[in-house]
């Protein structure tokens, strides 16, 4: 029977009416809509990161056409806002922050219709029934049945008292037996070990693992997600991703810039807790991973959480041998002068905190077995930049090559940021009668490659948490190895301050300990 | 050109410093213009591509006024300088009126860089007796090309189901059709709630106001082979249980853009129609039985650049698509 004559059958007056066919206007129309309505509720919404990231990252998903039809917008913080005047102060974030630039008619007259505010103490239950009615109101007003999405972008100290208030006030999953509830938390989840499970404790009492999405910008960046795509969807890598070929892997997430706003944060923080135990070493997952059977998420995050449970546990007796710490003096970046560490607003002047952290790691497992891992993270350094080197080892017999001529490592230099792209350092010949041998650089970036400026990640993370794709986010047994990994140097550089602080100038490549730290392997630092 | 730099400003020093050259190419890509007025038009797309995708561009200027010769351009550093992208591309432009057909292909075929696939956009009138076309045609792998608003655009999409007849090693793209992707989605997305799904099976008139032609017949070709219509004749339909369906399709707006699209069930009237305010938004509405508030919609990616670079990047046969070609063939047969 064609496809035809069975449609007519289908259309017989009696013959009963298939039911939940799918849409035929759909085969071949792909769409990247999230289709879930559902309400977005920000806690701490007056805040810097809501005005600068989190409600221009709403509006593009808005102009993209891919939030759902039905959309709720709730800001929940101290300050006091009415809506309209919460929506003029968003209006304003998206006008100056929003990489499409400002809002516009007609959308945006329809997109701040979306948008409310609640204020209240982050621990008045009373505030957070009069949460849960508003949201309750959305869900009749705005179709947005049921579901509901949570964004703590907070001070991490408020973390628990909000998950307690949203548990106590029958916001929780619990009480909610008509749509799905999330809870998407900025990092950093816990300060050491200890902190992170007694806000899992917290978290638990609320939500199941599955719905807790922690989230990590740096895992929502393009180059990041091209490292899976470079070592997958190529097969020329693989075969040499191994300790049989590769020397060392270099891992810099480099900043210039110091504290800023952010001293009374960071003075109790430091590089190691702020950039090595989360950005770097998920970094380091993703290098080091086993290919995951699937692309599905909870495949690629068992394969990542392999990586950290096969860690080579720090020997507290090797901490100083094995890691470097800094602190920036003033110096200059960029031609200015800039203060040092001890001189930032909200530090304190005797502070032992490093802004600087360098980590030599080993992976014990059949890949990996004694490649060294260095990470580093540091603030007023030379350059900004992120990236990952992979360097290969030397060539086993040399043939070619004048006197005086070296034949450097392959390098693999995976760029994450500001440039994005990969290069490959390779030896060639230099044109002549003579068999001079230099290194070349091959480049590719992304931006020229395919024309693009990434998406902010906030776009990709909250789009993903709206639609239950956990990918990129980190699971809690993943939190826990990473703190399980870097509590012994926590622990013993806060046993033994370090009394050569500052001991780095604000603009250099780090603290002289660091450059010791490879020079006691036979190997150096690429130069930041 | 990339502006003097003040010795003070350094982080634009190192900015500058920090591109580097792509060497990476990913296509050949030749272009055809033989009409002056959508010259400069075709070339600025032309350069748009390349910033996106690096590629050896052959543009094959068949103007009257081009002299015979060909020059090669090498793009600047600097592309979009708020999008801080560096460009390095590389572009051959030949004149090309009076050489013969075989010569263009010889010519270009040796410009080709060897293991790269080569897309052509074709921008001439028609296709259909064009020598150079058909010389062409035969150095590539894929073929863009855009019925929409020529002299005769209909005609066009005719050439277009007799040329997808007899060459089925090529890969066929319309632009004119691409355009349609977010019509498409609105239209489908009116339905996708599952309660509403056997309103499909009885839609019993179909209006499109659009700017040129091509978009609406592809857009009921594709609405009729999607819900399995039939061309009874000159733009009529019927459904699968021989209910007439009339099409109407008028002319109003921008070409190349369609700008009004009513689909009536026996209870609701489904419609989206491009706002007053801005032409890139759609307000999509139902009224009737199944009544939905209006809400605006954005049109994505509906420029040129967009759709060729969409064109580049989907590499296989778009079946969607013949199977629209095919049946906008029955209905204007």
């Amino acid at each position: 029977m064609s496809d035809s004559s069975v449609a007519a059958t289908m259309m017989r007056p009696g013959f009963p009416p298939p039911r939940a066919r799918p849409n035929p206007l759909r085969a071949g129309i792909d769409s990247n809509r999230i289709h879930d309505p559902c309400n977005v509720i920000f806690f701490g919404a007056s805040g810097d990161l809501m005005k600068r990231m989190l409600m221009p990252a709403l509006y593009n998903l808005r102009l993209e056409d891919t939030l759902p039809n039905d959309y709720g917008i709730v800001g929940f913080s101290r300050s006091s806002f009415t809506d309209e005047q919460f929506r003029a102060e968003m209006k304003k974030s998206i006008d100056e922050f929003s990489r499409s630039g400002p809002a516009k008619d007609p959308i945006w007259s329809e997109f701040e219709k979306r948008i409310s505010y609640v204020s209240g103490d982050f621990d008045d239950v009373n505030r957070f029934h009069a949460l849960r009615e508003h949201i309750e109101n959305n869900d009749k007003v705005l179709g947005t049945q049921s579901n509901r999405l949570f964004y703590l972008s907070t001070p991490p100290s408020l973390f628990s008292p909000i998950i307690d208030m949203i548990e106590q006030s029958g916001l929780g999953q619990r009480s909610n037996k008509g749509g799905w509830t999330r809870i998407i938390i900025e990092k950093p989840f816990g300060t050491d070990l200890d902190s992170a499970r007694a806000l899992q404790a917290e978290v638990e009492k609320a939500f199941d693992e599955r719905q807790v999405y922690r989230i990590d910008h740096y895992l929502g960046k393009e180059p990041v997600q091209d490292i899976m795509a470079l070592r997958f969807a190529n097969v020329i890598f693989e075969p040499i991703w191994n300790r049989r070929y590769v020397d060392s892997i270099q891992i810099t997430a480099a900043e210039t810039v110091g504290v800023e706003q952010r001293g009374g944060y960071y003075d109790n923080a430091g590089a190691l807790r702020d950039m090595i135990q989360n950005h770097v070493l998920n970094l380091m997952t993703l290098v080091a991973m086993e290919p995951p059977a699937l692309s599905d998420f909870e495949a690629i995050r068992d394969e990542k959480f392999k990586v950290l449970t096969a860690l080579r546990p720090i020997d507290r007796n090797r901490v100083f041998m094995d890691t470097a710490r800094g602190q920036y003096d003033a110096g200059s970046i960029a031609g200015k002068p800039v203060p040092g560490y001890r001189d930032e607003p909200d530090v304190a002047p005797d502070s032992n905190t490093e802004t600087y952290a360098a980590v030599k790691l080993y992976i014990d497992n059949w890949r990996w077995a004694d490649v060294p891992f260095y990470l580093r993270s540091g603030k007023r350094l030379a350059r900004k930049g992120s990236e990952i080197a992979v360097r290969f080892k030397s060539i086993p017999h040399r043939l070619f090559g004048e006197l005086g001529d070296t034949i450097d490592n392959n390098v693999l230099i995976m760029k994450i940021q500001p440039e994005e792209g990969i290069s490959l350092r390779f030896s060639a010949k230099v044109p002549g009668p003579k068999m001079h041998i230099r290194s070349v650089t091959m480049d590719f970036n992304y931006g020229t490659g395919f024309g693009v400026v990434s998406p902010p990640a906030y776009e990709r993370l909250i789009g993903d948490a709206m639609r239950g794709d956990a990918t990129l986010f980190t699971r809690w047994d993943a939190v826990q190895a990473a703190w399980g990994a870097v509590m012994p140097i926590l622990e013993r550089w806060s046993d033994v301050p370090d009394e050569t602080f500052p001991n780095y100038a604000a603009g250099g490549q780090g603290p002289a300990s660091s450059e010791r730290l490879l020079a006691a392997d036979g190997r150096e630092w690429r130069k930041i | 050109m990339t502006a003097p730099i003040a010795s003070t400003d350094f982080d634009l020093l190192r900015e500058q410093l920090g591109k580097t050259s792509v060497s990476a190419t990913t296509m050949n890509f030749i272009v055809w213009i033989d009409d002056i007025n959508f010259r400069a038009w075709v070339l600025e797309r032309t350069t748009k591509i390349l910033e996106k995708h690096p590629a050896r561009a052959i543009l094959l200027d068949a103007c009257p006024d081009t002299p015979a010769g060909a020059k090669l351009v090498r793009s600047e550093p600097g592309g979009t300088d708020d999008a801080n992208i560096t460009v390095h591309g590389e572009r051959v432009e030949i004149g090309v009126k009076g050489m013969s057909a075989d010569e263009i292909r010889e010519l270009t075929g040796s410009l080709t860089m060897n293991g790269l696939p080569t897309l052509l956009w074709w921008t001439g009138e028609g296709i259909t007796g064009q020598p150079a076309f058909d010389a062409l045609v035969e150095l590539a792998d894929s073929l863009v090309v855009d019925s929409s608003g020529t002299r005769n655009d209909g005609a066009t999409v005719i050439e277009l189901t007799h040329f997808l007849a007899r060459r089925r090693n090529i890969r066929l793209r319309d632009l004119a059709w691409m355009r349609l992707r977010p019509w498409q989605d609105m239209i489908a997305r009116f339905f996708d709630d599952p309660t509403l799904r056997e309103e499909l099976y009885s839609v019993r008139s179909l209006r499109i106001v659009s700017g040129s032609e091509a978009e609406a017949l592809y857009l009921s070709g594709w609405l009729a082979s999607a819900l399995g219509w039939t061309a009874t004749a000159h733009l009529e339909f019927s459904d699968a249980a021989g209910t007439h369906i009339p099409f109407s399709s008028e002319r109003a707006g921008r070409i190349r853009r369609i700008w009004a699209i009513e689909v009536s069930t026996e209870s609701t009237r489904y419609s989206a129609t491009v706002s007053e305010q801005d032409e890139n938004v759609v307000f999509v509405k139902a009224t009737g039985k199944n009544e939905t508030p209006g809400r605006f919609v954005p049109l994505q990616a509906v420029d040129s650049p967009s759709l060729l670079e969409r064109a580049i990047l989907e590499p296989r046969a778009d079946d969607l698509f013949e199977s629209a070609l095919r049946m906008v063939g029955t209905l204007t047969a």
